[in-house]
């Protein structure tokens, strides 16, 4: 069962249930501190063409190896802005020898006006990267049969999305997002993007997904860091709620108080 | 002639016969290479010959999300 247990993923237990982006802070220093105060132990980043005089990258790169030196944190590379299985594989394998993790957060971009994932070059891209010794993490639309398939093919974490990148739109569908939770009880569930406030995450644990992944919800917020511990305190709050069993809803209401030996005006 | 790409705009370099030139290049450490987009790993760098219009991506991290 999800959340009885710490966050697994391919066998790395965390302490935190919140995986966070590097990107959209307004400057390194702010990542830093939003990136402490979230408790994230897993930074997603990605790799880009540049200019190597420009030197830029090389400066935040060190920045997030200080942040994973001081949480005891891990990489988690993307494919963003890959299209083709073919690209999104090439791109995990050069994230492979920088990063030296083979952890690979999987994008494969399928429409440019919402960013949802092409699902035949996701299955295509996901079942080489796992012959290739990869564990990848899926992200993937709120669809069944398309987790299903990923789980099927060897993905222990998957990862559906809330509602498309960036969006702040938070669960769009949570019947299809409880379907998944209940049709793949033994699979890390991770939901990924679109979630834009802390009770978005807090709903997600409460229907028993195992963590979220975020990265706009923070870093686009008034006061980043402060945000960051919002958000760590909603996925406590949503873990307890799971794991208290939460009230069965009920159709009419029952009153709270004890009708039993009410005053004799009520008696009539 | 070789195309280095390091951005849209493309770079004429000559007289590159091998990858293992950018091991002395690169100024910085954590970089990866594509040659005409397929990964070509460090360990191949010395072996992999460079040829006429040839396509090369380097790639660093930067942030993401």
């Amino acid at each position: 069962m999800p959340l009885t247990s710490p966050l697994n993923i391919y066998g790395q237990t965390l302490d935190s249930r919140l995986l966070i982006g590097t990107a959209l802070y307004a400057s390194p220093d702010i990542m830093k501190q939003a990136i402490l105060a979230s408790q994230s132990q897993v930074l997603t980043l990605s790799l880009k063409r540049q200019n190597p005089a420009e030197n830029a990258g090389n400066n935040i790169w060190q920045y997030i190896q200080d942040i994973v030196k001081q949480n005891n944190g891990f990489l988690l590379p993307n494919t963003a802005g890959c299209k083709t299985a073919n690209e999104a594989i090439n791109l995990a394998q050069m994230s492979r020898e920088i990063f030296q993790t083979n952890w690979i957060k999987l994008e494969t971009v399928g429409d440019d006006y919402n960013l949802q994932p092409d699902p035949i070059e996701l299955l295509t891209a996901t079942e080489a990267l796992i012959k290739d010794g990869f564990k990848v993490l899926p992200y993937v639309t709120d669809d069944l049969v398309m987790c299903q398939r990923l789980y099927d093919l060897g993905c222990e974490v998957i990862m559906p999305w809330a509602s498309p990148i960036g969006t702040g739109k938070g669960l769009m569908n949570p019947y299809n997002l409880e379907t998944i939770r209940a049709r793949l009880p033994d699979a890390t569930l991770i939901l990924d993007a679109g979630i834009g406030k802390p009770s978005d995450a807090c709903l997600a644990l409460e229907m028993g997904y195992d963590a979220v992944l975020l990265n706009s919800a923070v870093a686009l917020a008034d006061n980043p860091v402060l945000m960051a511990q919002a958000f760590a305190n909603a996925l406590k709050a949503g873990e307890q709620a799971y794991l208290a069993g939460i009230m069965a809803e009920r159709q009419t209401a029952h009153p709270s108080t004890p009708t039993l030996d009410s005053p004799f005006w009520h008696q009539n | 002639m070789v195309t280095l790409t390091y951005l849209p705009q493309k770079h004429p370099i000559r007289l590159l016969l091998h990858l293992n030139f950018l091991t002395e290049q690169q100024t910085q450490t954590s970089f990866a290479v594509a040659l005409n987009g397929q990964f070509v790993s460090k360990a191949t760098y010395q072996s992999t010959a460079l040829k006429e219009n040839d396509a090369l991506d380097i790639l660093f991290p930067i942030v993401g999300g």
